[in-house]
């Protein structure tokens, strides 16, 4: 965050040191990809801070305005920043003769010189009108453009700011979780990314269903083992009671019949055995 | 089979013993071993399945999302395997459960800018109830349902070895 403070403070230099150079306005566009990538929460709206001021100074948007609370509330860098922008701001709306100023806002490649002193005539006369207007309304205008100044540079990065807070928010409370899954799951090591993470809780899940369900495998065996075996004394008796009438029958068979009859209850009898 | 494990009357672990035992000896009382056969073995397996399923569930209640699915779906398969009519009224608590669902979090899969769509995904196969849910409430439900495994790992081992 210390270079968010140090590039927050360069911003307004480029303005005012546009005369001899544009070089430092491409070293400061040169910075912001590299700040983009190292914080984009934070750097998201410098990267585009060049581009987009044109569309600040062109266009009235009260709208705006109602975000930059938000986005102060963002950064504590960002209110303190506010000062000297505010009174680099003033400064340039002073000096406005310095077209230049606009001409290279507006192509950061600065070629293009036809057609920018025309745009520019109109934003500064514009500027001029507000700051001709009633004091309420400059004021407010004023007061506006230090609040668009420092909106530009969360406009581009950051739809509206009250968004940005809430993504932030839900993916701190993703993190959290997360980290509360990495105590909960063996075999997951801090060092290693999110994907890696939700690979390895995926895998535990599958794993432990699959010991559930193993396990109640076992159950059923051991139940089934258990109930025929305690059953098996039943059935043995069973088996035996039918056994002794099979007999039974025979003998008054034998007694009864010759031949067929008697060959019949043996086969009858039999049958019960296997059971 | 005693708990004298078991501290706290209360927690999640006793309720699950307690039901799944209870549901152990009904499935036991009522289908005496007639025969070994493996269809025998498999649908005493799948009974005995439902019932772990069934007592975790009831055990955490509606308190979860994946609970209130998981009950959902049971309820569903018993009202179908008793009556195939029963297809309005289950189309009915499935859109109930949905809407339920969706009035808590936002429904439907999407983006959710974080970038894990594959993985989430696939969790949210895994986990019972998972279609409906945003990463964030994803995160959580599985938490507690890893949870919820564990402890039916740690009951059901003891079988076989004692």
């Amino acid at each position: 965050m210390a270079d968010f403070s140090a590039q927050s403070y360069r911003q307004p230099f480029p303005f005012l040191d546009i005369d001899p150079t544009m070089e430092s306005l491409t070293q400061f566009a040169e910075l912001n990809p590299q700040s983009f990538i190292l914080d984009n929460s934070a750097f998201n709206f410098q990267t585009f801070f060049p581009l987009s001021i044109n569309d600040s100074l062109f266009s009235n948007q009260a709208s705006q305005g109602e975000t930059m609370s938000g986005f102060i509330h963002n950064s504590n860098q960002s209110s303190v920043s506010a000062q000297p922008i505010f009174s680099a701001k003033t400064e340039m709306e002073e000096i406005s003769n310095k077209r230049k100023a606009l001409d290279i806002s507006e192509s950061s490649s600065g070629n293009s010189s036809s057609t920018s002193p025309q745009v520019s005539e109109t934003g500064i006369k514009r500027r001029n009108n507000s700051g001709r207007g009633k004091r309420a309304k400059s004021n407010e205008k004023e007061m506006e453009k230090p609040k668009e100044v420092v909106h530009v540079r969360a406009r581009r990065g950051q739809a509206t700011d009250s968004h940005s807070l809430a993504e932030r928010v839900r993916r701190g409370k993703i993190n959290e979780r997360l980290r509360c899954l990495q105590d909960i799951v063996p075999g997951c090591y801090k060092t290693m990314g999110m994907a890696l993470m939700l690979d390895e809780i995926i895998n535990y899940v599958q794993s432990l269903q699959n010991q559930v369900e193993f396990l109640s495998m076992k159950l059923t065996a051991a139940s089934t083992y258990y109930d025929f075996n305690s059953e098996s004394d039943a059935m043995e008796r069973m088996l035996r009671e039918k056994a002794e009438e099979a007999k039974e029958l025979e003998r008054l068979m034998r007694e009864g019949y010759v031949g067929i009859g008697g060959v019949a209850c043996f086969h009858s009898s039999s049958t019960y055995g296997p059971l | 089979m005693n708990n004298p494990h078991h501290l706290n009357p209360t927690s999640l672990k006793s309720r699950f013993t307690t039901r799944f035992l209870r549901a152990l000896t009904k499935i036991r009382a009522q289908k005496p071993i007639s025969s070994s056969s493996p269809t025998e073995i498999f649908r005493r397996y799948r009974r005995i399945k439902v019932a772990a399923d069934k007592s975790m569930a009831y055990s955490v209640r509606s308190r979860r999302i994946w609970s209130r699915a998981m009950l959902w779906k049971l309820r569903s398969r018993s009202y179908r395997r008793q009556d195939p009519c029963s297809g309005r009224r289950s189309g009915k608590t499935n859109q109930a459960i949905m809407k339920k669902s969706s009035n808590e979090n936002t429904t439907t899969r999407r983006e959710d800018g974080v970038g894990f769509v594959e993985e989430a995904d696939e969790l949210r196969q895994l986990v019972p109830g998972g279609e409906t849910m945003n990463l964030c409430n994803l995160l959580d439900e599985t938490a507690h349902y890893i949870k919820c495994l564990t402890t039916q790992v740690q009951l059901f081992s003891p079988i076989g070895k004692g």
